[in-house]
């Protein structure tokens, strides 16, 4: 018997055209399912469709049926569906409750009415299945983007849910906190809906694919047929499935990728020259460093999360003043920062583009077709999904052509074809004349040079 | 000491700063939680700030908004339209110091909850009201969330070019500032939903009991308030 059942589900958010289209499928006990699509498709809908949360805490137009473990979700509110269903949204900041990890990971408990002698034994064993027992006493606040998404899934877990949904859990991860975050869902003893832009790992993990794409459920196979699906009719999807670390390196490393190799005679448009700093006293996360984008370049920065990506690219584009050594710009920086959709300041999205120009909505539109989002011009910037809100904060930046382009993580919330889409432009926009500076995990994007950004006691070194 | 007698004493604190009509008295009472503020490792720039900047306005603009016959006058300027002839006596620089010391002394109580309490320990002691104590435990988590999504909108926007100069370049940021804040709100609601949150028959996970400090600290709320309002 199917766990979980969706019957010709239909949904549309208020005032807004369908998200969900006649959708069908059954999910079975122990299943791993892995949910693709591109941004905006209808992925997270699905998944708040099989925890009630569409439509009660959404509303909108529904139409079909969805039952999980037996009840309809059209009569159960999400919070009677909690402990059969649990769900771990994109952003971790936005769905934890209390400061410490214990008492974030027992809130689920206590709401479900679990016996008070029970909690804490299920406390630690959920902390315990994510490999975070030791951050059992910690404050959230303390807490790296991973260990907090892993305090996440622990709390889904502690409910002992039968269906576990993940909304790109991993989006705001470096590779290696993703990596142990999938490693631990693989242990799970339930059945698993994960929705993921890192398409290789969710494939690999996946005892099923399904693959939705305008609001309709295009594919629903196992892994093997749907790697022969998406070859021929999503093959940039089906490239990324390859998820050999060694084959991105090589692809981003290959001559395609370098054909635009800058020319040593170039001119720099930023030069850091020694420079050095520190948000607190003595404690430096910059310390001595050097670096050059040339016009005509593309320069990604490398390295763990916290090694000083962000601060040196703040520190190139002129956000943050060095407190030794010197920064010499030829030129006007742009900067987009990590996760641009929390910092749009606009009521349209054409007027959000425009607002970098001094409001020239005929630059706003060209540069919306250029990240594909021309359809959305009149759309308010926070109805978007955030992968359409990462494209939206590129055009915002790169409307004004500034001589140096800086971004910060824009792959994140991508899907494959968008990725590529990006690559391209940005090598287009560097042989424009012009430089451009990319802090990123994703080794995939192509670039002219690769700079590494290491620690060494707790700062920058070997830029 | 446990988070709720601990709170007790706080409200019971900015309840007789309040109810006391000295200055010296609520001055004492404004250093003695400034004191208790000093003891946060961290963060307590922007409360002490907020609480300070606005008790200056108080104590600056009070006297000239409202007027009293008593006292000595010390100056007399010009007289405007609507406000009336500006002055200032003795008598209204004692009542906007008392003002300026009532606000500060209140700010502090809420900076020291804010920065001092283990606000999950208050969430779970709450009993009967854990709804309203939740809803407040997660207000004052927006503090250092606004604090942060200012700084990133500033970053943000002057990362396109824009230059933001002056309170009205600051101001323009006051909307979407909100509006991410709703959004945060929204999506953390979503989130509390799902873990079951407003189902009936909750449960407690077990604390740890209460202390003869704490039941000392709780019995010594009223008596401040007493006090406040007999003697101070």
């Amino acid at each position: 018997m199917a766990l979980a059942t969706v019957e010709r589900l239909s949904f549309a958010y208020p005032g807004a055209p369908p998200a969900l289209r006649d959708v069908g499928l059954r999910l079975g006990r122990g299943e791993i399912v892995a949910l693709l699509g591109p941004s905006g498709s209808g992925k997270s809908t699905l998944l708040r469709a099989l925890s009630g949360l569409v439509p009660h805490f959404h509303g909108g137009r529904f139409g079909g049926r969805v039952v999980v473990a037996g009840i309809d979700t059209r009569v159960a509110r999400p919070a009677e569906l909690a402990g059969r269903v649990a769900t771990v949204f994109q952003d971790p900041e936005d769905q934890v409750v209390m400061s410490a990890v214990a008492n974030e990971v027992a809130f689920g408990l206590e709401n479900l009415g679990t016996p008070p002698r029970e909690i804490w034994p299920r406390v630690e064993r959920a902390l315990a299945a994510v490999d975070a027992p030791h951050l059992a006493g910690r404050r959230l606040a303390e807490l790296s983007g991973g260990e907090l998404q892993r305090v996440c899934l622990a709390s889904a877990l502690a409910l002992e849910p039968e269906l576990l949904l993940l909304d790109e859990p991993t989006s705001q991860l470096d590779p290696a906190a993703a990596e142990l975050f999938l490693e631990a869902v693989v242990r799970l003893d339930a059945t698993v809906v994960l929705s993921e832009q890192r398409v290789g790992q969710a494939v690999a993990l996946a005892t099923r694919v399904l693959y939705v794409e305008g609001g309709r459920l295009l594919l629903d196979a196992p892994p093997d047929r749907a790697l022969d699906w998406l070859s021929s009719n999503r093959p940039q999807w089906a490239e990324a499935c390859v998820d050999s670390t060694q084959a991105r390196v090589e692809a981003a490393a290959s001559p395609a990728a370098a054909d635009a190799c800058v020319e040593a005679t170039q001119s720099p448009v930023v030069r850091l020259e020694g420079v050095s700093f520190g948000y607190r006293p003595a404690l430096p996360v910059v310390d001595a460093a050097d670096l050059e984008v040339r016009r005509g370049e593309v320069v990604v920065l490398e390295g763990l999360s916290g090694a000083g990506k962000t601060t040196l690219a703040k520190l190139a584009a002129g956000l943050l003043e060095p407190q030794a050594g010197r920064v010499v710009r030829n030129g006007r920086a742009g900067y987009l920062s990590q996760d641009p959709g929390r910092y749009l300041v606009k009521e349209t999205v054409v007027e959000e583009v425009a607002f970098g120009v001094g409001g020239d909505r005929a630059r706003g539109r060209a540069a919306l077709d250029t990240v594909g989002l021309a359809w959305a011009a009149a759309r308010h910037p926070r109805d978007l999904s955030s992968g359409e809100r990462e494209r939206l904060g590129i055009a915002a930046v790169a409307v004004a052509e500034p001589d140096l382009l800086v971004l910060d993580e824009p792959t994140r919330g991508l899907d494959p074809e968008r990725r590529a889409a990006l690559g391209g432009f940005l090598l287009e926009y560097a042989a424009g004349g012009r430089g451009v500076l990319v802090a990123t995990h994703d080794r995939a994007l192509p670039a002219h040079r690769r700079v590494a950004v290491g620690r060494r006691e707790e700062a920058v070194v070997g830029v | 000491m446990s988070p709720a007698p601990a709170a007790a004493l706080l409200a019971a604190a900015a309840a007789a700063a309040l109810l006391a009509d000295r200055v010296l008295s609520v001055a004492l009472l404004a250093a003695v939680l400034l004191a208790l503020c000093l003891r946060a490792p961290a963060r307590r720039r922007i409360y002490l700030l907020a609480a300070g900047s606005t008790a200056i306005g108080v104590l600056v603009l009070s006297p000239f908004l409202w007027s009293s016959p008593e006292g000595t006058l010390l100056w007399q300027g010009p007289t405007l339209p609507v406000v009336g002839t500006l002055d200032l006596t003795t008598a209204e620089l004692n009542a906007a110091a008392l003002g300026a010391l009532r606000l500060l002394a209140l700010s502090l109580a809420f900076a020291a909850y804010a920065l001092l309490l283990d606000h999950d320990r208050l969430v779970a002691a709450a009993g009967w009201a854990r709804r309203s104590t939740l809803a407040v435990a997660l207000a004052t988590r927006l503090v250092p969330s606004l604090e942060r999504d200012a700084a990133g909108l500033a970053d943000a926007v002057r990362g396109r070019g824009v230059a933001l100069q002056g309170v009205r370049g600051y101001a323009t940021l006051l909307s979407p500032l909100v509006a991410g804040s709703l959004e945060r709100a929204s999506s953390l609601a979503e989130a509390m939903e799902a873990r079951g949150y407003g189902r009936s028959g909750s449960t407690r996970a077990p604390r740890a009991a209460w202390g003869r400090r704490d039941r000392l600290a709780l019995a010594a709320a009223p008596v401040l308030v007493l006090v406040g309002a007999l003697w101070l």
